[in-house]
């Protein structure tokens, strides 16, 4: 596809590239990491949540999460910080919409408190969610910038 | 003027602050005025804005003496640390200012296991620094009961290797402030349990079941807090100013139409409402007539149900129901926010959402295990399951339900339903009904559980986090006579 650039609002900064992992739907956070939470497995980031189709049983480590937002219980800020310890976090996560409470508060934790980033950027709008494809290049950069090609 | 300049430059602070990464603000311009930037919205409701123009300061809320010495670091790095991400995270939503917080905190924290480790050396961080709650707090229920319902062998081992790290989270908890064990529970608005402050009270709760009661049902003000986030804000005494602690934010960009042709199944209810919503309020009409005039003890439950199943499908913190929860009840339908949409919920769209819920036991598998009481049962619900379970019994001339039966609720609430109906609560239990103060989240999600263990529950939520199915009432009374689904 041709290269298209999105503006969004740098959550947690920072310069990545790399292939996207798409949800067109919420990404409930809880309930996709039940298996690491819950269930001690520390070798790789199963999607646990049955409700989505696309990303059930798919390996979350290290991913480049583009999603409009994600939802669920309130676990799901603390689940970023275990994953983030887990060292099998999304490199980054990219939000069509406004982030979350639950999940800006994780991605802070775990930026401030275990000195762990995950590179956050809200508000890239609903033409992002609609032209990004699984397994797209994604270039992000500290200001906020997503391209996508 | 860069932050990290006024940082380093002030007279008095400590050194320590400039290794505080990235750097915070005083949150007031040279002009002595908040520094405005964006006007970013809150969770519950849409985002004032959808862009974002890196040319402009980000926002930056003001901040007292007081709150700006804190996070300059004079009254030690761990409470620094603390209020940075606290403002850091108000920021993000466009919050002017912190609030004061009344009543007690609720927390979310509850869940010892190794990958939490990181959460639980925050808290040790502050217990260690003397930082303590501003109040007593109730939290959510422990992740297991091995004097309850978890007694066996192979289930000892899964907690036991799932959760070594329990005591030390039970026990930090205690350092900082938390109430006893025998209240552990997410219904801690409950009167047994004894957290619900009065209405209008700004409070920072975590459990997302009980945020939407307690801003739904009871009129307090919390954002949607996360675990951690709601201790933070606890140990401060303070939380950011925003979203659904706001009147802006509680307006409905939803109009709910419920027009089912009876009473609906409230957790798929609570679902449906969930994903069509997502984070935004809705404002539910239809229902009020299923609650005589108005919520009571008895009628509770159906609440609950519906409004967990919104925050567990989706992301709702607070709703309305037209004629019976306060905001409404005092507002009417002048909390619906200008250019809302409608959602029209009938039998057919119920049958919809319902028939969506994917069912992964293989093939032909029948339940092996009964739950009931996701959020946990309130002591009418006791009666409810009681009442039904012993009457069927009776009719059906059977002495034990079919499979191993949890009620999950808090200890004091069972205690409650024991002293009252002693009989009951003896048939019950003999029958082969247990009474837990686990989460049933918690009895489903442990390594190896799910393989071999096939429960059947009342609740949409259990149903979101585990492989349990998710029954209507009178399916469960056949599961727990029979063993087996109806058709």
């Amino acid at each position: 596809m041709a290269k298209k650039t999105f503006q969004g609002r740098p959550v947690v900064p920072g310069d990545l590239n790399g292939k996207a992992t798409v949800s067109k739907q919420p990404f409930n956070t809880t309930a996709s990491y039940m298996e690491n939470v819950w269930a001690g497995n520390t070798k790789n980031a199963p999607c646990t949540d049955q409700d989505n189709k696309d990303l059930f049983r798919k390996d979350l480590e290290g991913v480049i999460l583009c999603t409009s937002q994600c939802i669920g219980s309130s676990m799901g800020g603390g689940c970023f910080m275990a994953v983030a310890g887990l060292d099998l976090a999304p490199k980054a996560m990219l939000f069509s919409r406004h982030i979350d409470s639950v999940t800006a508060s994780g991605v802070l934790m775990a930026d401030i408190w275990q000195d762990k980033s995950i590179i956050c950027v809200d508000l890239l709008g609903e033409e992002f969610l609609e032209a990004v494809k699984n397994g797209d290049a994604i270039s992000i950069k500290k200001d906020g910038t997503v391209e996508v090609s | 003027m860069t932050v990290h300049h006024l940082l380093t430059k002030k007279p008095g602070i400590p050194d320590y602050v400039s290794y505080i990464r990235e750097t915070d603000m005083d949150g007031i311009g040279p002009d002595g005025k908040p520094v405005r930037g964006y006007n970013a919205a809150g969770a519950g409701s849409p985002p004032k804005i959808t862009s974002h123009d890196p040319s402009k300061a980000p926002h930056q809320m003001r901040l007292t003496k007081e709150e700006q010495d804190i996070l300059d670091g004079k009254q030690g790095a761990v409470k620094a640390k603390l209020m940075k991400t606290v403002v850091r995270h108000g920021n993000l939503f466009g919050a002017e200012k912190l609030v004061d917080l009344g009543g007690n905190p609720h927390s979310s924290t509850f869940l010892g296991s190794p990958a939490l480790k990181p959460i639980i050396d925050l808290l040790t961080d502050c217990a260690d620094a003397g930082l303590k709650a501003y109040a007593p707090y109730t939290i959510n229920p422990r992740p297991f009961d091995l004097y309850g319902v978890q007694t066996d062998r192979e289930q000892e081992l899964m907690i036991f290797e799932s959760l070594p790290l329990q005591t030390e989270l039970d026990h930090v908890h205690a350092r900082l402030g938390a109430r006893g064990m025998d209240i552990r529970s997410c219904m801690c608005y409950l009167p047994e349990v004894g957290n619900c402050p009065e209405p209008g009270t700004m409070v920072a709760w975590g459990e997302s079941s009980a945020i939407n009661a307690g801003n739904s049902i009871f009129g307090l003000r919390t954002n949607r807090n996360s675990m951690g986030m709601e201790l933070l804000c606890a140990l401060l005494g303070k939380a950011p100013y925003f979203g659904l602690m706001t009147d802006e934010g509680r307006m409905a960009k939803w109009l709910i139409e419920v027009k089912t042709s009876g009473e609906p199944d409230w957790g798929v209810l609570g679902g449906a409402i969930g994903e069509k919503c997502i984070e935004d309020v809705p404002y539910v009409t239809g229902i009020d007539k299923y609650f005589d005039g108005k919520i009571t003890p008895q009628n509770l439950h159906k609440l609950k149900a519906m409004g967990s199943a919104t925050a567990s499908s989706g992301a709702v913190g607070l709703y309305h129901v037209e004629n019976l929860t306060p905001d409404a009840v005092q507002h009417g339908r002048k909390l619906l926010a200008e250019g809302y949409q409608t959602y029209v919920i009938d039998d057919k769209e119920i049958d919809r959402v319902r028939s969506n819920y994917p069912n992964y036991w293989p093939k032909g598998q029948q339940p092996t295990g009964i739950n009931i009481g996701c959020p946990h049962n309130t002591f009418h619900e006791l009666v409810y399951w009681g009442t039904r379970i012993t009457n069927e019994l009776k009719k059906r001339g059977l002495k034990k339900v079919a499979l191993p039966t949890q009620m999950f609720q808090s200890r004091v609430v069972s205690d409650h339903f024991m002293m009252e109906h002693p009989e009951m609560y003896a048939t019950l239990f003999a029958a082969g009904v247990r009474f837990s103060n686990t989460c049933t989240v918690c009895f489903g999600g442990f390594d190896g559980y799910a393989e071999n263990h096939f429960n059947v529950a009342n609740s949409n939520k259990a149903r979101k986090y585990t492989t349990a199915r998710y029954l209507s009432d009178d399916d469960m009374i056949e599961v727990l006579m029979t063993g087996k689904i109806p058709e």
